[in-house]
């Protein structure tokens, strides 16, 4: 707890409802001046017992439960969930619907990225920023829209396959949106590039160096900001991303530049991901025919045992713990989330900044307070 | 660093702690510690072997065996091998040394484990509720004998 101890001394609280949050985390500030003295987090003003949850409900229901994580990264907490039961059960995806997955899950990363790039637009007071790239976002979720029949919360995948196959057209359209996402993406790179304001704002500040990033726990676009290159598809992959050529972004600044850099190319990244996975895309059933369980049973017991499973989140690295006793409903599901040791990295970081970059450093992580309070 | 030097050589050096090691596969190796010796293993582990990336610090509660399993898991940032370190404390008093010093971003993950089961770290900088409002410290609601959800949880939120 925070409190003043000379006169000449302030504290400023920020939150739970600010503008430059993406959700409700509150930060006490104390301040020297206009220099930052001492800082620190409170979360759960949107804690949701979702562990809690998980363990009251059957595998089935789980899927729906863990999409309201983070609604921005839906399907990767969908993809690290079933992934686990997956693994318990003994249950391979066939290549089909493993194809589909990083099609989505890629879509979903465009989606949350030029959100995230717009917030931060929108918290130094750029707000029209946002308005930019909510347009192109716009157009991503209504292809994701198109295959899962949600903009958000899609509920889209299952243990062993998917519930839709692609619909007709998607591919054309596809090619469509990501002409159109290229171009604005040159437009921000330039936009970034040539704004002196934006670089004032941005460049130096709020610098973060590998070491201490590793320290923290950060994950996820502001690791690879400091040219750290731990990407959970490159060092422990899963899905079919062995037989996709990508690269790891990184850049070595570490400042809030580059993390944002670091988002812009791993927008155009996934871009190449998607297509080169809708070029090899292998024609086969969504479902093998031996699985153990009916689509939609709603009873599955899982045999007994544990696993630790890891995706890369559009924020980082999301991995969860589950532990099964052979019923039908998980024993403990541990999350742990992205965002949760990056809001923790937040106090150290902004420690001695001016008030002025505390809206841009924080802003900056792309937090999500609804992961990290689950 | 593959799964069964880092499985030896964690078994040389402490081999009064570390007990039942497991090599699940490749990249999964896991092994029980006994509690008391928990800091020292990971410094052992951050310093020699590579493992500089704490990714969860958890508590499952086992009702029946009247034992609470608090659950490292250990990663790197350079080798792909991640260990899960187990330690068994009893459920009436679950005390056990906090790893702060050696992993920083061990705190939260602590502090959450306090308010949610109530497992009492030792030498913790800060051991307060993280997530919970104050007046439900002491409930310990991830607790399977916890008999307030979903009511009194969704009560006290209002």
């Amino acid at each position: 707890m925070i409190e003043k101890t000379t006169p000449s001394e302030m504290i400023v609280h920020i939150g739970p409802q600010h503008p430059m949050q993406p959700g409700p985390y509150r930060l006490n500030v104390k301040l020297h001046g206009e220099t930052v003295v001492d800082l620190d987090v409170e979360l759960g003003f949107i804690h949701k017992g979702i562990e809690k949850i998980l363990e009251n409900k059957t595998y089935l229901q789980g899927i729906t439960i863990v999409d309201r994580m983070c609604y921005l990264a839906a399907l990767s907490n969908e993809e690290v969930f079933c992934g686990c039961v997956e693994r318990l059960a003994g249950i391979e995806p066939t290549p089909r619907s493993q194809y589909i997955r990083v099609i989505v899950e890629e879509l979903s990363r465009i989606q949350s990225h030029l959100l995230g790039f717009g917030e931060f637009g929108h918290f130094i007071g750029y707000a029209s920023m946002f308005m930019f790239t909510i347009k192109e976002r716009e157009d991503v979720l209504s292809l994701l829209e198109m295959v899962t029949g949600t903009r958000i919360t899609h509920s889209y995948i299952r243990f062993g396959g998917v519930r839709e196959d692609l619909p007709e057209g998607f591919e054309e359209k596809c090619k469509k949106v990501f002409e159109g996402v290229r171009i604005a993406c040159d437009e921000y790179e330039e936009l970034l590039r040539t704004d002196t304001i934006f670089k004032e704002r941005s460049v130096g500040v709020g610098v973060l160096t590998a070491d201490i990033a590793k320290e923290y726990g950060v994950a996820g676009p502001s690791l690879r900001a400091t040219g750290v290159p731990f990407d959970i598809r490159r060092n422990e992959p899963y899905l079919v991303y062995d037989d996709l050529d990508f690269n790891v972004c990184t850049q070595t600044e570490g400042d809030i530049f580059a993390r944002v850099k670091v988002r812009l190319d791993e927008i155009r990244e996934s871009m190449y991901i998607i297509e080169q996975a809708l070029d090899q895309i292998p024609k086969g059933p969504l479902f093998a025919p031996d699985l153990p369980y009916g689509r939609r049973t709603p009873v599955m017991r899982v045999p007994q045992g544990e696993v630790f499973f890891r995706v890369e989140d559009p924020r980082g690295e999301m991995g969860m713990y589950m532990v099964s006793d052979g019923s039908d409903k998980p024993y403990r599901v541990k999350v742990r989330g992205p965002v949760f040791p990056t809001m923790q990295a937040l106090p150290p970081l902004i420690k001695g900044e001016s008030i002025a970059d505390v809206t841009a450093i924080a802003g900056s992580m792309d937090s999500c307070t609804s992961e990290a309070d689950r | 660093m593959d799964a069964k030097t880092i499985i030896d050589s964690i078994s040389n050096e402490f081999s009064d702690s570390i007990s039942n090691t497991l090599i699940e596969s490749e990249i999964r190796v896991s092994a029980y510690v006994s509690s008391p010796d928990v800091v020292e293993v990971c410094r052992y582990l951050k310093e020699s072997l590579g493992f500089d990336h704490l990714s969860c610090e958890s508590v499952v509660d086992y009702i029946k065996r009247d034992e609470f399993e608090v659950v490292y898991h250990i990663a790197s940032y350079d080798h792909p091998v991640v260990l899960t370190l187990k330690a068994i404390l009893p459920r009436d008093n679950p005390v056990i040394d906090s790893i702060v010093d050696v992993y920083w971003n061990a705190n939260w993950y602590e502090r959450e484990n306090y308010e949610l089961y109530g497992v009492s770290y030792t030498n913790h900088p800060y051991l307060k509720v993280l997530v919970l409002p104050e007046e439900m410290l002491g409930e310990w609601p991830l607790r399977k004998d916890y008999e307030g959800f979903p009511q009194k949880t969704a009560k006290n939120l209002v």
